[in-house]
């Protein structure tokens, strides 16, 4: 049986979409016991996709699948009294309890910090709201577009843009949820450690807004030297970055001296960068603009992958804009066995994007594809929580599961 | 408040420069664990120097060693010792102090601990069960292991940046490091998962962490869903696959937006309420979650000439009491403006012997009956007392030659 870093560490886990979620399958795929519980329609998630074939399934969301590997699954109604008290069975026998729920959800339900403290008093219990359990907006909702406009990663955004009347936009997918999944499942891998020397646990209170602002905090306090707020137009054409290939986009990084001069020869010197003037940073700096449209003409003619390779492999740092087919397709990727195999019951068997940890002695790993709706009912409520197969069956007449 | 920080008796090493490693072990310290970054006194951490764009003029681009925002955003509550690591005893040093610690780490290029005579092998000789972490772009391994990159390249190359602005534009990545946090935490989690294993079974062990794959596992359903229905994803802007409105509107004024996101009807129904436009809940064409999304942009029309002739914050009061969720596309001055960041006391007054006051956010969680420390970065070489003669007991005179041989400052 697989052991993993986290052999003997237990997770139960009431949350939806992604950041509860994703920081459950951190815990689950470094071999964590984790139990997912999912009200009766579901983890929202599996209704989000995307799906194969574009079609609606909740054991087919890709949402789901990704960020629910490793995990038992039960439903559980907890909204009835009984399914209530299954639930309290299972906070007693956990050692964390993930939650992504507005906060003041499980306190109606009788479940605030304090009665979970005496239920189990070494809980180590994660709150992953919007905005955090304190504070004038507590309970103001929010999600992915206006979250990451808030913590003011947004409003930076299209970065090097060069109009401001074209909106700040947000990132691609759910970078808000998977951002503080991780934040969480650090904090909460901490408390961990911390109880086996003092058996204690605590209440984390993880706000996404606040992880969001973390990401730009060397730039926010940057505005001790300017006073200046910052802005997605650059107050001067910027010298590097961003270019346009013949088929696609590039990041090109040649940001120090002797980067632009290995450009420079790379791109063989012609008339316009003849100048050495060009290998002085503050020289770029304030004259980029008037190579600019040369260079871009230049990248314009190039191919991304295969300009991407003969930059890089005159050190320059420099990088290809993927698309979704080019990173399953990066050679890179492939060598160092990042992606893993993961056959589900329903789903079918695809290559899953893995872990950017490579551990020598305690590899994370798949070790069950994501749960189907309920597929651990039987397995958690008698053998964890240790109910009679009558009483299972009757809670499930009941509707409780 | 007499307490015990999780992480205390854990000591860190480090190796570590610029954002992605330093602010992994910036958590580390906050939880606790005692962090000793080491540096050479002439080769410092780069960001000790430098301002963070955008540079003004009057401000000089190089700064003194102990002054970089930067550098003082992402040291916090660390030690500092300085140590000539071009200088053999200087290595050496540093390997004693890896024999007293649990975590090396380094994020410089694959081989320049292993050059140093401080990859895993090298130490796990001094140590047996220490946990090695080496950060790089791509990874220890592969044909692309030396190429070069920083944070922006990473989320390119991991497939973030493709997904990332407006559909009918170029792509973006994010702000120059946010990459690196992303990474730094992930780094701190599997370090702390090492731990583990460690206390489980005695072993330690090296990891070999890709700053490009940690982009791209938080990415992890739109590969699932390109491989389950052949189409590349695409950029969105600021909409949402299914609810509508989502989207970011314009206000009064210079650059002022709304970010509005609708997920029931019930919320739709509360936000024309706001508009007092009630009528637009029963129109045919917004009525449910499906019509609203097939007249997007008709409806996203309305909503715009509503907010471009009213303030951002006074909507976002108004639509947040009804219960939508609202909120201003904040700038610099917009966050440290924000009452209820204030109230979370989400910004740690930070005493710093050189630049006085600072007021810099501190790590994003806040944990039940637990102070955690909110000291400043190390000056360069401020702790070289407490770890050369405190944890290797070396004598004055072993100091003064050092001095001497300039391997310390």
């Amino acid at each position: 049986m697989f052991k993993g870093a986290l052999d003997g560490v237990k997770v139960v886990e009431y949350a939806a979409m992604v950041s509860g979620p994703y920081c459950g399958k951190l815990f689950a795929d470094f071999g964590a016991d984790v139990i997912k519980v999912e009200p009766p329609a579901g983890d929202p998630s599996r209704h989000c996709g995307p799906f194969p074939d574009e079609e609606k399934d909740p054991e087919k969301s890709a949402l789901f699948l990704y960020n629910n590997t490793s995990k038992r699954g039960i439903t559980l109604d907890i909204t009835k009294d009984e399914g209530l008290e299954a639930f309290k069975k299972l906070l007693r026998w956990t050692d964390i309890f993930i939650d992504n729920h507005p906060g003041d959800y499980f306190e109606m339900l009788g479940l605030d910090w304090e009665s979970l403290q005496k239920l189990n008093p070494g809980l180590i219990y994660v709150s992953i709201t919007p905005y955090g359990r304190t504070g004038p907006r507590a309970h103001v909702k929010g999600d992915e577009l206006t979250l990451i406009h808030a913590g003011g990663e947004g409003n930076l955004m299209p970065v090097r843009s060069y109009d401001l009347s074209f909106s700040p936009v947000k990132f691609g997918g759910y970078q808000v949820g998977y951002h503080g999944g991780v934040a969480a499942a650090l904090t909460a891998m901490a408390l961990v450690l911390g109880k086996k020397r003092t058996g204690r646990g605590h209440m984390v209170d993880i706000a996404l807004q606040e992880v969001i602002v973390t990401l730009l905090a060397p730039i926010l306090h940057g505005m001790k030297y300017n006073d200046n707020s910052w802005c997605r137009v650059p107050d001067r054409p910027p010298a590097m970055g961003r270019m346009e290939t013949s088929d696609g986009y590039i990041i090109l990084g040649a940001a120090d001296d002797h980067h632009f001069r290995a450009l420079r020869e790379l791109i063989g010197k012609p008339d316009w960068l003849a100048s050495d003037m060009w290998d002085d940073m503050v020289w770029r700096a304030n004259h980029m603009m008037d190579i600019a449209p040369k260079m871009e003409d230049w990248m314009r003619q190039q191919k991304k992958q295969d300009i991407y390779h003969k930059i890089a492999k005159v050190g320059i740092p420099v990088g290809p804009v993927n698309t979704a087919e080019d990173v399953m397709n990066y050679e890179q990727y492939q060598a160092r066995g990042y992606f893993v195999e993961v056959d589900h019951p329903v789903a079918g068997k695809y290559p899953y994007a893995g872990w950017p940890y490579k551990m020598s002695a305690s590899k994370p790993q798949v070790s069950r594809p994501a749960p189907l709706l309920g597929q651990h009912n039987e397995e958690v409520f008698c053998r964890v929580l240790g109910y009679s197969s009558d009483e299972f069956k009757r809670l499930k007449n009941a509707q409780v599961i | 408040m007499s307490q015990t920080l999780p992480l205390e008796g854990i000591r860190v090493l480090e190796f570590c420069w610029v954002w992605a490693g330093p602010y992994a072990t910036m958590v580390l310290a906050n939880l606790g664990a005692e962090v000793i970054k080491v540096e050479g006194h002439r080769r410092t951490d780069l960001m000790r120097r430098s301002v963070i764009w955008p540079r003004y003029e009057p401000v000089p681009t190089m700064l003194p060693p102990n002054q970089g925002i930067a550098f003082n955003t992402l040291n916090r509550d660390k030690k500092c010792v300085t140590l000539d690591l071009s200088n053999p005893e200087g290595i050496a040093l540093a390997k004693k102090l890896a024999a007293v610690s649990d975590i090396v780490i380094d994020n410089m290029r694959p081989d320049a601990m292993i050059k140093m005579g401080m990859g895993y092998e090298d130490l796990r000789k001094i140590k047996e069960d220490i946990i090695v972490i080496s950060s790089s772009g791509r990874g220890h391994t592969g044909p692309e292991t030396n190429y070069l990159g920083f944070a922006t390249i990473h989320q390119s190359i991991g497939g973030l940046t493709y997904l990332s602005g407006h559909p009918d534009d170029h792509p973006t990545h994010g702000t120059g490091g946010d990459a690196d946090i992303l990474n730094a935490m992930t780094t701190a989690f599997a370090a702390l998962a090492a731990i583990h294993h460690r206390i489980n079974t005695g072993e330690g062990q090296f990891i070999d962490y890709g700053q490009c794959e940690g982009c791209t596992s938080v990415i992890g359903e739109q590969l699932l869903g390109y491989l389950m229905t052949s189409k590349i994803p695409e950029r969105m802007g600021n909409r949402h696959p299914e609810y509508a409105p989502y989207n970011l509107y314009q206000c009064w004024g210079v650059d002022r937006w709304l970010a509005l996101e609708v997920h029931t009807d019930e919320e739709f129904a509360a936000l024309v309420q706001v508009m007092e436009k009630p009528e637009l809940a029963k129109d045919p064409r917004f009525v449910d979650m499906v019509s609203r999304k097939k007249n997007e942009n008709e409806l996203d029309a309305i909503i715009g000439e509503w907010t471009r002739q009213r303030d951002r914050d006074w909507m976002v009061g108004e639509l947040c009491k009804a219960g939508v969720a609202a909120a201003p596309s904040r700038d610099g001055k917009d966050i440290y403006a924000d009452r209820h960041l204030q109230a979370r006391e989400f910004f740690a007054k930070i005493d710093h012997p050189e630049l006085g006051e600072l007021r810099m956010v501190r790590p994003p969680w806040k944990i039940s009956d637990l102070e955690l420390p909110s000291g400043h970065a190390p000056l360069l070489g401020e702790h070289n007392q407490y770890v050369l003669q405190g944890i290797l007991g070396l004598s004055d005179e072993e100091m003064a030659d050092l001095r001497k041989k300039d391997i310390i400052m």
